[in-house]
């Protein structure tokens, strides 16, 4: 019984390449989000001070998220 | 606002620095000096001393209108630093801004010494540190320097300050009370500062701030001559000098001035130096100071933009615009020559 379980656990890989990618995923997202958090920071003091900053603070902030989105490849790869 | 949570060095600097670019150049200070006090004024108005000259123009006119408009401006700029900053930013810009703290502590008790009335103690109040309005409003109600002392027991000058009001009592002179807060205040500023790569400039900073502040009182009383024991004035914390080389060189000036040209502040001062020893006076010397200073935070800030730096900076520059300002308007009102205004400014 045991000696069945154990080969099928051999059998399986650890981490479906599916959830694999799920991962990586989710930690470009995370990674995007700690760089927007500093960014949206600064930009929003220059806002504060500056009100025609607005758009130029909004681009650099959703910068980072070209990260997420290139990550999202690996979705389709696998 | 807490030390708990996280440090928010981003939001402040990018803030502080739409604000520093806001200050006013050679440009600004070549036209100021060729006006009088009301121009000035007017001038002030259509910058960003604006909401200031408004609310004080009907009560004061003149130098004294541009003097509480520069202090209330000043208040107002610091106290949005502490405002926007938390954490260990919050921590960093306090130690440095309880400067105010202490001259206000110093105004209330000068002024209740002198019998001065509540609303002219008031008046020479900034209200740009620690300390909230509520605290102040209380320090302005009290009858008597011993309430002030009592109504202070919970701040950081509380233990010093009540040793100090015994001396006080038994000599009748300001001086123990006012030691006792600039002493609180220069042994916080170092306390407990935790250095890391970034921080470590902002320290050497402070320690040139207590550097120059034990120099200028040792140049004072090498000066002046009188009878007093150098060390009870010794600011603990400098790099330059320890307690004892101070109080040795004090006796002697043209040693004081040799110690400090050797030190690693003499190629910056080597001409205030000079011309101290030529002409014989401090205020030179004092200006080259503050100048020298506002140099070496003109530099910080540029190797670690995300760090106290950039703020300290700020707060530099701007208590220099302050003083450019008063010096300017106090100098016209006094009837001097472009010339010795301009001497008499600290510019880059």
């Amino acid at each position: 019984m045991y000696a069945l379980l154990q080969e099928a656990q051999a059998a399986a890989p650890a981490l479906e390449p599916t959830a694999a990618a799920a991962i990586a995923v989710g930690l470009a997202a995370f990674g995007a989000g700690y760089a927007e958090r500093g960014i949206g920071a600064a930009a929003m003091g220059a806002i504060a001070e500056d009100n025609d900053l607005f758009v130029n603070g909004l681009i650099l902030t959703v910068l980072p998220e070209t990260l997420v989105i290139l990550a999202l490849v690996v979705v389709f790869l696998v | 606002m807490s030390t708990a949570g996280g440090s928010n060095p981003e939001y402040v600097t990018a803030r502080v620095r739409a604000r520093r670019s806001a200050l006013y150049g050679d440009e600004e200070y070549r036209k100021l000096i060729r006006m009088g006090p009301a121009e000035i004024a007017r001038f002030m108005e259509e910058s960003d001393y604006e909401s200031e000259i408004n609310a004080l123009g009907s009560r004061h006119s003149g130098v004294d209108l541009i003097e509480y408009a520069l202090n209330r401006n000043l208040a107002k700029q610091f106290d949005d630093l502490l405002r926007w900053a938390d954490g260990r930013l919050y921590d960093l810009i306090a130690r440095y801004l309880r400067k105010f703290d202490a001259w206000n502590v110093k105004t209330v008790i000068r002024g209740l010494y002198s019998e001065a009335d509540r609303d002219a103690i008031a008046d020479d109040l900034i209200r740009a540190g620690e300390f909230d309005d509520q605290l102040l409003d209380q320090l302005l109600d009290a009858p008597s320097i011993e309430d002030v002392v009592d109504r202070l027991s919970g701040t950081i000058f509380g233990p010093g300050l009540a040793e100090a009001y015994e001396d006080y009592e038994d000599t009748g002179v300001l001086v123990p009370l006012e030691n006792a807060v600039d002493r609180t205040y220069y042994d916080h500023l170092l306390e407990g500062l935790v250095v890391d790569e970034a921080t470590q400039q902002y320290r050497e900073f402070l320690e040139a701030e207590i550097d120059f502040r034990n120099a200028r009182n040792a140049l004072r009383l090498a000066q002046s001559g009188a009878d007093i024991d150098p060390a009870d004035y010794y600011i603990d914390g400098g790099s330059l000098f320890s307690a004892s080389e101070l109080a040795t060189l004090a006796q002697n000036r043209d040693e004081l001035v040799s110690a400090i040209r050797e030190s690693k502040y003499g190629d910056e001062l080597s001409e205030a130096l000079d011309e101290l020893e030529a002409i014989d006076s401090l205020i030179g010397f004092e200006r080259a100071l503050d100048a020298v200073l506002l140099k070496y935070t003109d530099a910080l800030g540029h190797v670690f933009p995300l760090s106290i730096t950039p703020i300290a900076s700020y707060i530099l520059a701007k208590e220099r615009e302050v003083d450019n300002i008063r010096a300017i308007a106090r100098g016209r009102e006094a009837g001097l020559s472009e010339e010795q205004i301009e001497q008499e400014l600290v510019i880059l």
